[in-house]
Formats: structure tokens, sequence, C-alpha cells
């Protein structure tokens, strides 16, 4: 298991991160959740300490312990200050090596899970994002359904499934534990190897290929917010994996388009029209190709205009890329941010979690101001041609179909689909 | 016992009365700039509430020699990050630049700071107004329990305290603001003598503190401001409310007035809620969210605010769970700690925690930054920011039961926001009636 040590002394903090590639892509189909439901009971219980006792050890120290599962990965992280390092290791250790699963948590996390999700339906913008993301990949690709699962899904999973995707997924070959803030290697890697030297887990699982993220037909859909003053629109498509060699032009596109405060995206429909407190577009970089997405709630009445009005400055940098100057003043801008990224431990450690997880170089960093200023106006109008054809994004809004209804139909995509507030088309 | 390091600072004031405050730290080429005026929603009238952070948003419009959307362009082309935020205290201007980039921050902020009025129109305002109204949709009136604190404030403070609206404003008073009401709140509260700049970074103290007189200097001293007397709420009694909103959950918001800012009162308060619903194990949260599973979340803080203060305890119900059952746990749990006290372990933890995150607070320049401003312009005092952690310790259990059971002896509001059609998930008033809602019949 690779352990990757930054030191900074500037304060007392410690940020300890294992990096697994245990993410809900590994979602047997019909079981969504399990992913993270399994990262979520690491600290549910162990061999040693019940789930009271962790917390309250981890408590007393003033640290704080999190296991979470997201699409591609899992990330458990440890956050201490540097005296109680030593105790802080141990709690990590023992939640990741020795998750006992109790029965008895199983239910009480379920039923938190299914809570939650209930909730869910009455925020608009994750309704959107969800129903979005059903949309545009196809049936029962992981990536069409949100890493914690639907009602229904987390309703059925059983603890045997937990605890068959901890024995299959987690182990020492698949970990990477990464280190920074006030340590040194000879202080902290005897702690590492005795809390963890032994953990031993199954040999590495063959892991199949994800399906094709393509076969999504475009289409427009509105789910019903009943007197909403706002609509929360989402518009995209699937685009680029991490490991794209269109990264950095795609980032310094999307700077440009939607992905800062001046933005095209964001000065036309903010600070010009005044029909939203922002709106903005991004490219998520999976394994596999993530979404391009626009996004933004607007003032009810304006919903059809923001619509044709977002597609409109998709379309323009899909037609024509972006100029000159942009193209310098968005290069400069990530060469200027990119300073003022790793200060704190919480931000390194961050940065590095990216490169375990999708197999960058070990000196990805050292290299990327020059990828940056090696990006062309050319790069930049090949990549937006390939990815940013608005015909082929769909669009979902999340208001008041009283209001909007009428202004979707008539942008000319199509037929209005209703859906729920789970992304699924509405019956009868 | 290895404390936090203090972090070191020079102070001086400008002739026009601005006060700087400016920090080294030569580990990460990062310099943060921060601007805090000592205005807020505490300074608007009712019937134009809403003006203190309108006017933060008309503060990025541009200025004499900074055109419309220059300030943000400026910057982001550099790579910085850059925002403002308004409360019912203070307003603040930060950005964290690429420290070779300071001396255009500082330029940026001096010519907002001394040359506004001249550059703002109706159409800017008209515009910002829309942009606000939306912020005012997206943040609380489209979400669920949106509206949540500003219903509380409202019962706690009554309509006219200066902590008794929200800082984003009433939707009517947001329509009503005039170019004049900008412009005058602009004069009376925007003067360098009201201000206090905060550089903390990377950077030169000879060159910085050439800049700063070079672009600050020059702008007159304003008005003298002076501050608000403190000024609890004045609830009398218990007030329950009860609202029906497209909510799954029903919720509960308790609120109790108690120590302002700055306090060993607050303080207290602020282990005390510590030890009521961080982490599993905690006096709240193991019952009724770990163990009996009636609620879905559990969370208590200290609101300690410059000329008030209160202590809250909110929760969200399981379905199918009433807020007067949640009530009576909680009862039934502050009662057996005001009765029993805490344990030292208790308060050692809680402790702890305050001291790692004062610790991630130093990991950041612009978190330093605000830190400095902060305690120079809400306590006076600079230096209390070094001194944050005493306030903290030597804590016994006497000491912070004591002030507990002074805050739960007295009134409380119970704001009770529950899924329409489902009044009696409400918590029942103790004493009196239901005094406020939509009471629909």
């Amino acid at each position: 298991m690779p352990v990757w040590i930054v030191e900074q002394h500037r304060s007392p903090q410690v940020v300890l991160t294992a990096v697994m590639h245990s993410g809900a892509w590994l979602d047997a189909p019909g079981k969504s959740g399990t992913a993270t439901m399994t990262a979520e009971m690491l600290d549910a219980g162990t061999r040693t300490r019940d789930a009271l006792t962790l917390s309250e050890s981890v408590e007393f120290l003033g640290a704080s312990l999190t296991f979470r599962g997201g699409l591609d990965g899992a990330v458990g992280t440890l956050l201490t200050l540097s005296r109680h390092l030593g105790e802080g290791i141990a709690l990590f250790a023992d939640a990741l090596t020795g998750p006992v699963f109790p029965p008895d948590q199983m239910e009480r996390l379920r039923r938190q899970r299914l809570t939650m999700l209930m909730q869910q339906r009455d925020r608009p913008a994750a309704v959107a994002t969800t129903a979005l993301m059903r949309r545009i990949y196809p049936a029962d690709h992981p990536y069409g359904i949100d890493p914690s699962g639907t009602e229904s899904t987390v309703a059925g999973l059983v603890r045997e499934d937990i605890l068959r995707f901890y024995e299959t997924h987690y182990g020492p070959h698949d970990a990477t534990l990464i280190v920074v803030g006030d340590v040194t290697p000879e202080a902290v890697l005897p702690m590492l190897e005795d809390a963890l030297g032994s953990w031993r887990g199954s040999p590495a699982a063959a892991r199949g290929p994800l399906p094709p993220v393509e076969g999504a037909k475009p289409g427009v859909y509105l789910i019903d917010r009943p007197g909403a003053p706002q609509s929360e629109i989402r518009i995209g498509a699937p685009a680029l994996p991490r490991r794209t060699d269109d990264f950095f032009p795609a980032t310094v596109l999307n700077r440009v388009l939607g992905g800062q405060f001046s933005s095209r995206i964001n000065m036309n429909l903010r600070e010009r029209r005044g029909y939203t407190y922002g709106a903005h577009s991004s490219f998520v970089f999976l394994k596999e190709p993530g979404p391009f997405l626009v996004s933004g709630a607007f003032a009810a009445p304006t919903t059809r205009e923001a619509i044709e009005e977002l597609l409109a400055e998709v379309g323009a940098v899909y037609r024509s890329g972006i100029t000159a100057e942009e193209l310098a003043f968005s290069r400069r801008g990530l060469i200027g941010a990119f300073a003022l990224s790793f200060e704190t431990p919480f931000q390194i450690a961050a940065a590095l979690q990216a490169l375990p997880l999708y197999g960058l170089p070990d000196d990805y960093y050292e290299g990327l101001l020059e990828a940056i200023e090696g990006v062309t106006l050319e790069d930049v109008a090949d990549v937006a041609a390939r990815v940013l054809d608005p015909s082929g994004m769909s669009v979902v809004a999340a208001g008041d179909a009283n209001v909007v209804r009428p202004g979707l139909a008539a942008l000319g995509r199509g037929e209005v689909t209703m859906l729920d507030t789970a992304g699924e088309p509405v019956r009868g | 016992m290895p404390g936090l390091r203090d972090v070191p600072y020079t102070q001086y004031a400008l002739a026009n009365g601005l006060t700087v405050i400016l920090t080294e730290e030569r580990s990460s080429p990062v310099a943060a700039v921060m601007v805090m005026y000592h205005a807020g929603s505490k300074n608007e009238i009712p019937g134009r509430t809403g003006l203190a952070h309108l006017f933060e948003h008309l503060m990025f419009k541009g200025s004499l020699h900074v055109g419309d959307g220059e300030h943000f362009r400026l910057l982001q082309e550099i790579g910085a990050s850059v925002n403002a935020t308004t409360s019912e205290d203070r307003t603040n201007y930060f950005e964290a630049v690429p420290s070779h980039e300071l001396e255009l921050a500082l330029y940026l902020e001096s010519d907002r700071m001394g040359f506004l009025p001249g550059a703002l129109d109706q159409s800017k305002l008209d515009n910002q107004r829309d942009v606000v109204r939306n912020e005012r949709r997206q943040s609380y009136d489209n979400v669920p329990y949106g509206t949540a604190y500003e219903k509380t404030s409202r019962a706690v403070y009554g309509a006219t305290h200066p902590y008794g609206w929200p800082v984003i404003g009433w939707m009517d008073d947001l329509a009503a603001a005039t170019l004049e009401d900008a412009k005058g709140f602009f004069g009376r509260y925007y003067a360098p003598g009201n201000a206090c700049l905060v550089v903390a970074g990377d950077f030169d103290r000879r060159l910085v503190g050439e800049w700063i007189e070079k672009y600050f200097g020059a702008i007159s001293a304003g008005p003298a401001v002076p501050r608000l007397a403190l000024r609890p709420p004045p609830l009398a009694d218990d007030a329950t409310l009860i609202f029906e909103e497209p909510v799954q959950l029903p919720r509960l918001y308790l609120t109790w007035p108690a120590s302002p800012r700055g306090t060993r009162g607050e303080a207290l308060m602020d282990l005390f809620t510590t030890i009521l619903t961080s982490g599993k194990s905690s006096r709240l949260y193991r019952p009724l969210v770990f163990e009996e599973q009636i609620a879905q979340s559990v969370s208590a803080y200290a609101d300690g605010k410059e000329i008030a203060g209160t202590v809250s305890i909110e929760a969200t119900a399981r379905p199918g769970t009433g807020l007067g059952l949640i009530e009576e746990r909680i009862r039934n749990v502050l009662d057996d700690m005001l009765t029993n006290g805490v344990t030292e372990r208790e308060i050692a933890s809680a402790f702890n925690g305050k001291e790692a995150q004062l610790a991630a607070q130093r990991t950041t320049m612009l978190a330093v930054a605000g830190g400095l401003a902060t305690a120079f312009t809400l306590r006076g005092d600079t230096a209390a920011f070094n001194r944050e952690l005493e306030r903290f310790s030597g804590v016994s259990p006497d000491e912070i039961t004591a002030e507990a059971r002074k805050v739960f002896s007295g009134p409380r509001v119970a704001l009770n926001i529950v899924p329409a059609g489902g009044r009696s998930l409400a918590a029942s008033p103790r004493k009196s009636r239901p005094t406020g809602g939509n009471n629909a019949a």
C-alpha cells in the first residue's frame, strides 16, 4: 500500500486520507447504494469498538473521521492535530480494516438514508441534477444513478450485499494513503505500519468495464413544483473522462464559457439580464465520460429565455470556439489559481487524491503549468466541436409547470416529458 | 500544553482613520486582502431592509477608475478567488491573490472605498436588485425550511430590533430601495474610519505600507459612526409559531436569548451546544437520532452577535413522529444536564474540538485575515484573535451548567414547520396559545 507524505509545519494540523476505487461504479444493477452504504458503515462498529465508542473517541481528540463513497471511488479521511496523530491513526485503521457491519446499524443507516432520499424530493437543485443524470445516461448505467441509490434500491439492500462488497473491493491492494501536514516520515511511517501493516483483504478482484455511455436520446423534461418562484435548470450530455488528452483544453474552455463569475454564461444570465443569482457550466471528469453540465436557478417567468440563452452560449462556443483574448485570460487565471490551491493540508491532500484514483503520473503537478500554457485556440475549438453540440443535450427544468411548461414546449426541441422527483417519467 | 501559535501582526491607522492590520506568512505565495466595513443589516431601518447586502452587490459594479465588472474580471484574470459577505453586523470584501499581484488588489479596494457613488446609476441598481431577488428565491424562498431563520429572528427580536429582519431583506423592501438610499448608505457607513484593511500572507512589509498610503491615504475621512449599544432580545414570554409548508418532514426550531459575541457566556454555551449535538454519542444525538431514531437530525449552536445573542436547538422529525415528542425528549435531556451537570470529559472533548477548529482557521490566509478583521471590528480588540482559545479554557462543570441554567430557564421561541395538512404534528405550546404562523382555518 503506497504512502505519500507531504510535510507542512505551519500549523499543527494533519490530514490522513485513504483513497480507494471502491465507488458506486461497482454497484450491481438494482443494488445502487451498496458502495456508499459500505463506506458509511465502516465506522458503525468494529471488532473492538462499537459505533458510539468509536465516535466518542474521535470527538475527544477534537478530530474528525469520515468515510464517503462517490461514483469512482471511496475516501476515508482523518483530520486531527499532530499531537493526537497516534490515537487518530489507531481509530482510522480500526474502522478501515476491522468493520463488522452490525445488523442494527445497517437498519439505522438504511432508515436514515431512506428519509434523506425522501427529503431530497423537496430540494429543487438536487431533483434537477438527479433527473438530468438519469436522462443522459442509458438506463442502469451507474453514472445515471445517484451514488446514494434510490428509495427502492436502498430498501432492497441486505447486509450480505455490504459484506460482500467490503470483502471484494476493500484491501491494501486498492488503497493509497496520503498524509499531509505537521508530520515527518520518520514519525508517521512506523505508526501506519503498526496500524495498517497487517491489513490483508482479498486479492484484487476482476472489475469489468462500465457499459458504454452512449445511447440515451436527448429530450426536454419537466418536474412540476407547483408555486415555485424559480426554476432549477440543468442542460447537458456525457462528455469526457478524466484521462482524456483534452483535459486542459476543456478546462481552459470551461473557464470562459461558464466556470467563473466573469464567464460568458454568468455575465449574460446574471449581470446583463438579472435572471439569476448565478449560472455556470462544468465538465465532470470521471473514469468514463462524465457529463458536461450547465446549471442555474432562474426566476420562473424567465425560464424559457434563460434556457434559450444558455443553449445559445453553448452553441456559440460549439461553433466558433473562444477568442484569443479569452484564451489568454483563461490560461493566466488557471495558472494563478494553481498557485493558490495548495495552501492548506486539506487542499494538498485533495489535489493528490486524483492521482491514484485516475492513474495519473506522480509528477502530474510538475507538468501542469506547461500543459495549461500549451493549450491553443485550435485545441479548444476541437474539443468544443466534439463535446458541446447543443442539439445532443437534454434539458431538465424543475419548476412550476403552469408557468414554465408552455415555454419548454416552444423551445423547438420536441415534446416535454413530465418526470417525478426521482427522475422517472410520470405515468399517465 | 502545546497550543495554538500566536499570529503576529502589526496595526496602525492612517490619518483618515482607516485601521490597517498586517500579518506576514511567507511559506505560500498567497496574499489575502480583506476590507471589513462596520456596517450590516443592523444599521438598516424597517422599510428599507436588505440595503446593506444590496449595497455589497453594488460595490462590484465599478467605481471612478474601475469599470463595471472589472473588479471580478481583473482579479479572475490573475486566478484570484474573490467574494464578499454581509451579516447583521458587518460587510467584508476579500480576495486571495498570487502574492506578486497584491498591489492590484489594494488598488481595487481603495477605488471603491473612496470613489464609488459617482459610478452608481439606476440601471446598475435595478440589475442587482433583480440578482438579489433571485438570491432570495434560490437561498430562502425556494428551499425547504428556507425562511425558518428569518421567522424565528422576527419572533425572538421583534420587528423593530436591528436583528429582527433578515440580512437579505424582505422582498417588498428590496423593491422599494432607491439610488438615494444606496448613496446615503455609502456616505454614512463606508468611511475609512469605519473600516479596517487586513493584508495576510506573503508580502514585503515596506512595499505594502507604501502602497496602502498611496492608494488609501488620499481618501477623505467620513463621518464618525457610533457603535450600537447592546440590546438583548425583548422576548418576554414563550412564543409558538406553526407554519405549514411544502416539506416532507416536520422540523422544530427552539431559540432562547443568550449572551452576545465574544463573551465568556457565549463561549460556555458554544461548548454546551457541542456537548448537546456534536457526534453520535452526544447528549441529544444519541437518544433522538441514534437510539430511539425519532429524529432524522438534531443540531444545537450558540449564535452570539455583536449587540445580542441566542442559543438554538433544531430537530427534524422522522416520518410520522410529532414535534411534541421531540420537544419533550429535548426538555428531558436539558433537565437532566441542568440538574446533574456535564462531565469533565465532555468539556475536554468540546474544548479539543474548538482548538482544532481554530487551528484549521490558521491554515488559510483568508481565514486569518477574517479572524483579525472580525476581532477588531466586532470586539474592538484585534488581540482577542490570539486569545480566543482562552475564552473556552478553564471551564468547570459548575460554571457551564450555571450558564446553561440561566439560558434555558428563560422564555423561548418554538417555530414548527410541518407538511401541508400536518398541524397536528406541531409541538403544542406549553403556556401560551400559538401566537403566529399561517393559521389556515
